[in-house]
């Protein structure tokens, strides 16, 4: 049973259920650990099963950030169980003030980044619909967030003047997909093969399936009809022409 | 238990340990790509070698995983401030710690240089010119695709046109991108290497198994790091490798000449290693910092750095990725991620109005890895980033490799805010000047070209840069470079810098394999030049010969296949 309501629906029907999202019914990352090293083993068994509880954010900033994630990296088509924590994840990222190597000279510190949009955002939801973000349906809270991805803040905010809005955009994605297609959920969702030593790789070449992975079955797959956050760019907005990419590709 | 350096290996025990007043002859700071053969080496001709580590001691089988989360400990993760027009992203981007530094993570691409890479400046005007040419490097080249060993075409017909002594890795599905999309536009290319990944078992370090993991540390053993190709050796005859060793500065004696290296150990405790030559290889930001932190009366700006050009000249190579959906199924994270390539685009062409060039080749991000890049490639959230991860199996993704020229204002210095040792961390300064930017657009647009031409329906791009070169750099005269053809610096006759720093310019090859050429070029000088090195103040810039007896085990003899 997937959880969630929408009640920013106007159009369209309700999510679809599936047995788990993406192409690849029945497949399971997990259920091959057996195959995997030992130590591999522990770090994916403890991200399932040890989910860090909040240490760094307030209770108040946290019901807030996890608002703001559920929009950014939307899992409404999951049920409860089979979600996949994200805000933990960053929280222990700030507790442990774990950096990624550098922070840009117009940047502040990662932390506080965290907190100035967190009250930003607040604020800008206040003075557009007059209550707080968390109380807001999720179109608005869309609108709220459609500004910010967009590099054009809706109201503005004195945060966003000494804060630039693409680079904590960047760095908000960055964690929670970072959190989200880390987990062997996620792995299964969209058929990657997670973890493959020793066993490696037979079938290299035209999209083959190892014998243990499963086949693509495609169907029609829609995100809910009027969310903002569904259309496909066809290229990033101007304001991404300063934002390089941070991964190690090559 | 043992120490395990891929599933076969293990570390040779014990290792020898030095006292710290009893001086070595060599303290190398750093054991990267160019400190783990630097060790390996001096320590296979008697001297007696420390190597200080920042980071920890890998175990392959303990500390890695298949994991991109989980193998965020490979990289510098700590402070480090960036800007400028196009600030740099660094982190996992291009930097290591721990033993084996970058060489963990690399993909392992191992292009050597062009010819015309090392005197840019007499063929086109600019950037400048090596004090070395490309004869100087060639059997270094040969040597360490030996060591390493290096698996490729018999065939690459760029450049010095040569072979490789390991036979080419199977296609994987982006390499068929790859050499699909050039084949239509009548691009040459070249696939299943050349990359630093065994195609056949080698010694005690398995073949490749196709897992994909090659960024995140290989467990497998198969792709090379220094950390199994040269650092055990370097055990074996004698060095100390001491990780967790943050040096913080190179001491200078009344007379001139270095005489140590003072570092934090993991409790945060001040030591003092004494040597009688230090070489410093911790990459195009840690030895330009290490030199200006180490600045005392004498040496106000810095160690080695009287000409002012310390920390300048810093370079990365444009990395775009340019990324295509197909409507099949291509499942890219099987395969190393580097395995397809071409150079066709890699020298000055006037017609294309900006000078030097570029390199197409394949890449192969994981999940999160591909997920960030539809963030700055797409803007990609919400329900659009569900969406288009869902595809991720039916993407490909290639990356433009493209030359950098080096300029003064792109830069390495202090910044004010402090580390947790309480050292000022580096400010990385990169902008981009009009022949970069052309060429980048070039690239860009050559690579979409080509993704097209293999039949993708969609494409877009994300521009990034890759690897770091330059900040210390050689060249003939001490009063534009920092080091002389040797890695030696002007200033200080026992003081050396051997990493990527040193490189005057970069070209489109990836620079793993270069670094560590150059790394055994500089042990063959110091081996000959002996104790010299300790006390005098001579500089012989006579060529050394190479030396083909210091090689690890297994590697000798084993040649470089010259099919034409």
């Amino acid at each position: 049973m997937t959880k969630k309501s929408f009640p920013f629906l106007v159009t369209g029907g309700e999510l679809k259920q599936y047995e788990q999202p993406g192409y690849y019914a029945g497949y399971s990352t997990m259920s091959q650990k057996k195959s995997w090293d030992e130590a591999t083993q522990k770090v994916v068994t403890d991200r399932v099963e040890k989910v860090p509880s909040i240490r760094f954010f307030s209770q108040e900033e946290a019901a807030l950030l996890g608002a703001v994630i559920a929009r950014v990296m939307p899992q409404d088509d999951r049920s409860e169980e089979r979600t996949i924590p994200i805000l933990p994840v960053l929280d222990e990222r700030l507790y442990k003030n774990s950096l990624n190597g550098f922070r840009y000279e117009d940047m502040p510190p990662d932390r506080e980044a965290y907190r100035l949009a967190i009250k930003a955002i607040e604020e800008m939801t206040q003075e557009r619909f007059g209550r707080s973000f968390t109380d807001l349906t999720v179109h608005r809270q869309e609108l709220i967030l459609k500004s910010l991805h967009d590099g054009r803040p809706e109201p503005s905010h004195a945060v966003w003047q000494t804060m630039p809005v693409h680079r904590f955009w960047a760095m908000l994605m960055e964690d929670c997909v970072t959190a989200y297609y880390s987990h062997p959920w996620a792995w299964d969702e969209i058929g990657f093969g997670g973890p493959a030593y020793p066993r490696g790789y037979m079938r290299l070449e035209n999209g083959l399936a190892e014998p243990w992975e499963k086949e693509e079955r495609r169907y029609e797959w829609n995100a809910p009809a009027d969310s903002l956050s569904s259309e496909q760019e066809k290229d990033a907005p101007p304001e991404y022409s300063s934002l390089h990419g941070h991964g190690g590709s090559h | 238990m043992a120490h395990h350096l891929g599933p076969m290996q293990t570390l040779p025990s014990p290792m020898r340990r030095f006292t710290e007043n009893d001086p070595v002859d060599y303290c190398i700071v750093g054991v990267g790509s160019a400190g783990g053969v630097l060790t390996q080496r001096l320590a296979r001709a008697g001297f007696r070698v420390v190597a200080l580590e920042a980071g920890p001691f890998w175990d392959t089988e303990k500390d890695w995983v298949s994991d991109e989360r989980g193998s965020h400990e490979l990289y510098w993760n700590d402070l480090r401030i960036t800007g400028g027009t196009h600030p740099l992203a660094l982190g996992e981007n291009n930097s290591g710690k721990g033993v084996g530094g970058g060489s963990v993570h690399w993909a392992a691409f191992t292009p050597r240089f062009h010819p015309s890479d090392f005197r840019i400046y007499t063929e086109d005007g600019v950037g400048t010119d090596w004090p070395i040419s490309y004869g100087d490097l060639k059997p270094y080249y040969e040597l360490l695709e030996r060591e390493i060993p290096v698996a490729g075409p018999a065939w690459f017909p760029w450049g010095d046109p040569h072979g490789h002594p390991y036979g080419p890795h199977p296609l994987g599905g982006v390499g068929d991108v790859l050499v699909r999309g050039c084949t239509n536009l009548g691009i040459r290319s070249v696939a299943g290497g050349p990359v630093a990944i065994l195609s056949a078992s080698h010694g005690d370090r398995p073949h490749c198994i196709y897992r994909g993991f090659c960024l995140q540390g290989c467990k497998v053993g198969a792709k090379a790091s220094t950390l199994i190709t040269h650092v055990p050796d370097a055990i074996s005859h004698g060095a100390e490798i001491r990780a967790h060793a943050m040096a913080f500065r190179v001491s200078v004696r009344e007379d001139g000449r270095v005489d140590g290296v003072m570092y934090f150990d993991r409790e945060g405790k001040e030591h003092f290693q004494r040597a009688r030559a230090v070489i410093v290889s911790g990459y195009a930001i840690e030895t330009p910092r290490l030199l200006f932190n180490s600045a005392c009366p004498g040496h106000r700006h810095g160690l080695a750095n009287s000409s002012g050009t310390l920390g300048k000249y810093l370079m990365a190579q444009a990395g775009n990725v340019v990324a295509g959906r197909f409507e099949e199924l291509i499942r890219l994270y099987k395969a190393p991620p580097a395995h397809a390539l071409s150079e066709e685009f890699y020298e000055t062409d006037p017609r294309r109005g900006f000078a030097r060039g570029f390199a197409i080749q394949t890449v192969g991000p994981l999940p999160v890895g591909f997920a960030k890049h539809m963030v700055a490639a797409m803007g990609a959230w919400g329900w659009g980033m569900r969406r288009v991860m869902m595809d991720y199996n039916h993407w490909a993704t290639l990356g433009v490799l493209g030359e950098i020229l080096p300029w003064e204002d792109n830069r390495i210095e202090l910044a004010e805010e402090k580390d947790q040792y309480g050292l000022p961390v580096a400010k990385v300064t990169f902008n981009l000047h009009d022949n970069d930017k052309k060429l980048i657009e070039f690239g860009k647009n050559k690579v979409i070209e080509v993704m097209f031409a293999a039949g993708a329906k969609q494409v877009v791009q994300e521009p990034r840069f890759a690897h770091l070169v330059g900040a210390a750099r050689m060249g003939s005269d001490p009063s534009t470079s920092v080091v002389d053809k040797f890695g030696r610096t002007h200033d200080i006759p026992n003081l050396f810098v051997c990493d990527g720093s040193i490189l005057p310019t970069q070209g489109s090859a990836n620079p793993g394999l270069t670094i560590q050429a150059l790394a055994a070029r500089t042990a063959d000088y110091l081996i000959k030049q002996g104790n010299a090195i300790f006390y005098s103040n001579r500089r012989d810039m006579d060529e050394p010969g190479i030396r083909y007896d210091l090689s690890p085990p297994y590697t000798r003899f084993k040649g470089n296949p010259r099919i034409a």
